[in-house]
């Protein structure tokens, strides 16, 4: 019963659904308040009814119940609780009602949290939410219903796919949709102010803070996949330019250029138009990410299912939210005002130019995914657009703007001095040649790009702590007196400061390895020792293994400094998953400082030797202890104060509060 | 109960959307009051920031004059504040369909795609009701699927068949029987097995058409016992006890005692009132338990290794196949048949061509499975 409970509730949340995307909008039309408020209850209803479908299938899955069809075709019951609990969104069906748990879930915050903002803003936001949800449930409920039922039931599920039982899989989905369907939270606010005309002063308050929400979650997401490739694949790469990567990493892009420019117009009112586009730009971005993977037109992991039906349908979506809104912003974007004015040199500037290499980039990224498929729509041609392409384009276009990224927190608005502030940064420069010089010394004398990228790493980390140095005003007044206003900065500076700071780790994370990489591969067994990196890696014992839903050879290796000093064991595995019948592997991973030696196992070979390959990955996990640093400065960031919405209260109460803070 | 429920949360549903029409709303909100609002906001922060120092005096100067310039925009801004004349009717008609049509999308919608009559199957509470069965349930299902695709598989029916009995399946048995003596020809054993299976559908009597295929298994070797017993069997249904009973005892005596049959002649002997079998036995012993325990063991080895040739022989006809080859080689080490997973691995190789990449990792799969080929 609980299933069919889950079932029905979702399809009552389509009805009310409807009633939230036509009623308020309605209401703000007619300037009927009442017919305004609908909106409000209905979303935090939609929220509950979802959240308790979603619970059911969830339920369905932890007890194994195979008369539902997804549970069959996706669990196992000798599979560990956790999985069973993960392989909830661990596919097509189950990750699609994700989706819109999560939108549901965004949609009941603006209810919540948006009390304060103006009626009929808050009305068209949500009729606007609405919309979006009722798309996506009739798409679950036409072509992917996840409560479809088999009746007699089998007595034992097909498993989910091996390489998805894994920890990662538990976080990487539920982040990324969180920063997905995040930005369409943006995008409401974006068609809610074309549909009104207006942009009020609260409309940037409130894109930001959410905008910025979405922001990090989309970052830990993509980090946390590439981490998860990087040690599941048995490869040791942490990103393949994979068109579902790149799914994710355009809205990514979008989403950065739109938090820049929303901090322009909060700010300076300017820029308005721009963020309005692209709000609806970042969100349609995440749609079409929706769109490549789960319409199976990419065969990869992610690919559940290929369907047609779900294509199109997804496409039909598609077509109606972006073509509808650029024609909408194409229609009303003359009704809105225009902001100040600034000068090249200036903070705006400098936020003007981040938007314009970060939207060329996005556009590279885009044509660099959608090419092949066009191709092959076109002429039936296969090719694929790889990494030469995205380093050849998507690199050059970027670096420029990590080497300008310094610059932007130190200049002033409105009109700005650069020579001054290239003074400032003469330290922060100097810091980063040293190294530069250094790598190139110490390192590798043959690679030019290892030592430049480092340099360039260490030239953001020391521009962001420059920023903050020149901002407390250490060294000009009494470290007393410095401290103190450290102390007072606001909390968006130390943001900007960590999330630059951790764009620069991630740099030298990627430039090191790239670079400086080393790797083995050869053919061991038992009692053979080989060296890597002044490291002496000596091939203990291969061992069977049963796990509860797979069997495995457990490789053991010794690890020893070329000195003698030991360093404990590595293991790495090759697992063999009985229901699917697929093979994986397990890498054994050991980390030294921020670099990582990765091991991994190949096929025997007939002699009875097994292929090892060992990499060294210098600095490796600076690549998502960055995005990490990235994430606490976007969170530091959204706890600031001033953020908040100002809400018209009575007027003592107001008062009150302006001469508490 | 579960209309109920689905009763109740449509009603919730209806009562969110209503809820703004009860509520008398608290008087229009001003858009632009909220504007000035966050400019004020603005202006504090600003405030703020000069007096730590955060930006000149100079700079601060100007922001305040941009914000006031902001406000004196906002409020010359004439937004027709006209009353917000409420339209009662057209308010009354909106909550009306709203209201509607909450219930009717729903349970339109669910009618078409739900299945309320499927209960919620938790494997734990199915396993708890048909502990025994419930592997089986899925063997019979994939055997089935098997062989709905090659109905000529002669193994395939001959393992469904005892375990179509054994679940009380009498009509898909009898249609395996069928298929299997019209694959392999007909012998005794067979026919009494048909003969069993239309028992066994008329709920244990021994009709003629049963009693005519015992015979025919008996003309195709006189001694067969399963015939031979319902026979007898038939005959103590009549009420022929005595002829019934001249059987069984008959085949007591040229019936080896660890045959299945010589306990359950003598069993029927006892059920039949027969003294002397009684004072011999009383009841089934631990042995003929054993026995039938051994037997039932017996036929699930045997269902397994059906299973398995059938494997193999699919192999033969279509070689090219790496998993069957590893699911073969495995099959036979847990059935304790070594020599024939080496002789799996030969034919594996054999079929991809020895250095081929598949005859490798083949070998090395057999390897860690501790099958070498010498």
């Amino acid at each position: 019963m609980s299933i069919e409970l889950g079932h029905f509730a979702l399809v009552l949340s389509f009805a009310l659904a409807l009633v939230q995307m036509t009623v308020p909008i309605v209401g703000a039309k007619l300037r009927n308040d009442t017919l305004m408020r609908v909106g409000e209850p209905a979303a935090l209803t939609n929220f509950m009814l979802v959240a308790l479908s979603f619970t059911a299938l969830t339920f369905a899955y932890v007890q194994s119940d195979f008369s539902v069809l997804n549970v069959w075709e996706n669990s196992h019951s000798a599979k560990p609780l956790l999985y069973k609990i993960t392989g909830t969104w661990g596919n097509h069906e189950g990750s699609m009602l994700l989706w819109v748990l999560i939108l549901v879930f965004f949609g009941a915050l603006v209810a919540v949290f948006g009390r304060n903002l103006p009626l009929s803003l808050r009305a068209n936001v949500l009729g606007v939410q609405g919309a979006i949800s009722c798309a996506f449930i009739i798409f679950i409920l036409a072509t992917s219903n996840p409560f479809a039922r088999l009746d007699p039931a089998p007595m034992e599920g097909r498993d989910l796919n091996p390489i998805l039982q894994d920890i990662g899989l538990a976080v990487h989905p539920p982040l990324l949709y969180l920063g997905y369907v995040g930005f369409s939270v943006a995008f409401s606010f974006a068609i809610a102010a074309l549909i009104e005309g207006r942009l009020d002063a609260a409309w940037a308050r409130w894109v930001r803070p959410w905008t910025l929400a979405a922001w990090i979650f989309l970052t830990g997401g993509i980090a946390m996949g590439s981490y998860w490739a990087y040690y599941e694949l048995g490869w040791g790469g942490f990103w393949f330019w994979d068109p579902v990567e790149n799914a994710s990493l355009l809205p990514w892009l979008g989403g950065t250029a739109l938090l820049h420019s929303a901090l322009v117009m909060e700010k300076r009112s300017a820029l308005k138009i721009w963020t309005v586009l692209l709000a609806i730009l970042t969100f349609s971005l995440s749609l079409l990410g929706t769109f490549l993977v789960r319409s199976g037109v990419l065969t990869s992991v992610h690919a559940f299912a290929t369907d047609p039906t779900r294509g199109v349908f997804i496409l039909g979506i598609l077509v109606l939210f972006i073509g509808g809104s650029l024609a909408l912003f194409a229609w009303r974007a003359g009704t809105l005002t225009a902001g100040g004015l600034f000068q090249p040199i200036s903070r705006e500037g400098a936020l003007v130019l981040n938007n314009l290499i970060l939207t060329t980039a996005t556009a590279t990224v885009l044509i660099g995914t959608l090419y092949p498929l066009l191709i092959e729509a076109v002429t039936g041609d296969k090719i694929s657009v790889g990494a030469p392409f995205f380093n050849l384009t998507f690199g050059p276009l970027i670096l420029p703007l990590l080497v300008v990224v310094p610059f932007g927190p130190l200049l002033a608005w409105k009109r700005g001095d650069l020579w001054a502030v290239s003074q400032r940064l003469f330290l922060a420069f100097g810091g980063g040649l040293a190294v530069a010089l250094l790598v190139f010394i110490l390192v590798d004398r043959t690679s030019v790009l290892a030592a430049l990228g480092t340099g360039l790493g260490v030239w953001l980390v020391l521009g962001a702590l420059t920023d903050l140095v020149i901002k407390s005003g250490l060294g000009k007044v009494a470290p007393a007196v410095a401290f103190g206003r450290f102390k007072g900065l606001p909390r968006s500076v130390f943001g900007t400061a960590l999330a630059h700071a951790g764009i620069g780790l991630t740099t030298i994370g990627i430039i090191s390895v790239t670079t400086l990489e080393t790797e083995r591969i050869t053919a061991m067994q038992p009692g053979e020792t080989v060296e890597i990196h002044g490291y002496n890696l000596r091939f203990e014992s291969l061992r069977p293994f049963t796990g509860p839903n797979y069997t495995e050879d457990q490789a053991r290796f010794v690890l020893t400094r070329v000195t003698g000093k030991a360093m404990g064991e590595v293991m790495s595995a090759k697992r063999f998953y009985t229901a699917r019948q697929m093979p994986t592997t397990e890498a054994g991973i050991r980390t030294i400082g921020l670099s990582q030696l990765y091991v991994s196992l190949g096929d025997q070979t007939p002699n009875g030797k097994i292929v090892v390959r060992i990499w060294w990955k210098p600095m490796v996990t600076l690549i998502w202890l960055g995005s990490l640093i990235m994430m606490i400065g976007g969170t530091v960031s959204l706890l600031d104060r001033r953020l908040r919405v100002g809400a018209p209260m009575p007027r003592g109460k107001a008062a009150a509060q302006g001469a508490r803070a | 109960m579960f209309w109920i429920l689905a009763a109740i949360l449509t009603f919730v549903a209806a009562v969110a959307v209503l809820r703004p029409f009860a509520v008398r709303g608290g008087g229009g909100e001003d858009a632009i009051a909220h504007d000035i609002e966050v400019y004020r906001d603005q202006l504090d922060e600003v405030e703020r920031d000069a007096e730590r120092g955060l930006i000149g005096r100079q700079e601060a100067e100007q922001a305040r004059a941009e914000i006031g310039r902001r406000i004196l925009k906002v409020s010359q801004i004439a937004e027709e504040q006209a009353e917000r004349q409420t339209n009662q009717r057209l308010t009354r008609l909106t909550a009306a369909i709203a209201v509607l049509a909450v219930p009717l999308v729903s349970w339109g919608l669910y009618t078409i795609t739900g299945s309320p009559g499927i209960p919620a199957q938790p494997l734990h509470a199915r396993i708890a009701e048909q502990p025994a069965d419930a592997p089986i349930d899925e063997l019979v299902s994939r055997a089935e699927a098997h062989l709905a695709e090659s109905p000529d598989d002669v193994r395939g029916w001959q393992v469904l068949a005892p375990v179509y009995m054994r679940l009380g399946r009498f009509g898909d048995a009898r249609t395996a029987l069928r298929n299997i003596m019209r694959l392999s020809g007909e012998t005794a054993e067979m026919k009494a097995a048909l003969g069993e299976a239309i028992v066994g559908g008329a709920r244990g009597m021994v009709t003629a058409e049963a009693e005519d295929v015992f015979l025919e298994a008996l003309k195709l070797e006189p001694g067969e016992p399963k015939a031979r017993f319902f026979l007898a069997l038939a005959r103590a249904q009549e009420g022929a006890t005595a002829d019934a009973q001249a059987i069984w005892r008959e085949m007591l005596g040229d019936l080896p005692e660890d045959s299945p049959w010589h306990a359950a002649a003598r069993q029927a002997l006892v059920r039949s009132g027969d003294a002397a079998a009684s004072s011999e036995r009383l009841g089934p012993s631990e042995e003929d338990m054993a026995a039938a325990s051994d037997l039932s063991q017996a036929d699930r080895q045997e269902m397994i290794e059906g299973m398995v040739a059938g494997l193999d022989e699919k192999l033969r006809e279509n070689p090219q196949d790496l998993d069957g080859w590893r699911r073969l080689i495995r099959s036979y080490i847990v059935l304790q048949r070594p020599d024939a997973a080496n002789a799996a691995l030969k034919r594996g190789m054999a079929a991809f061509g020895r250095d081929a990449p598949e005859s490798l990792e083949l070998q090395g799969f057999a390897e860690s499975l501790g099958v070498a080929i010498e």
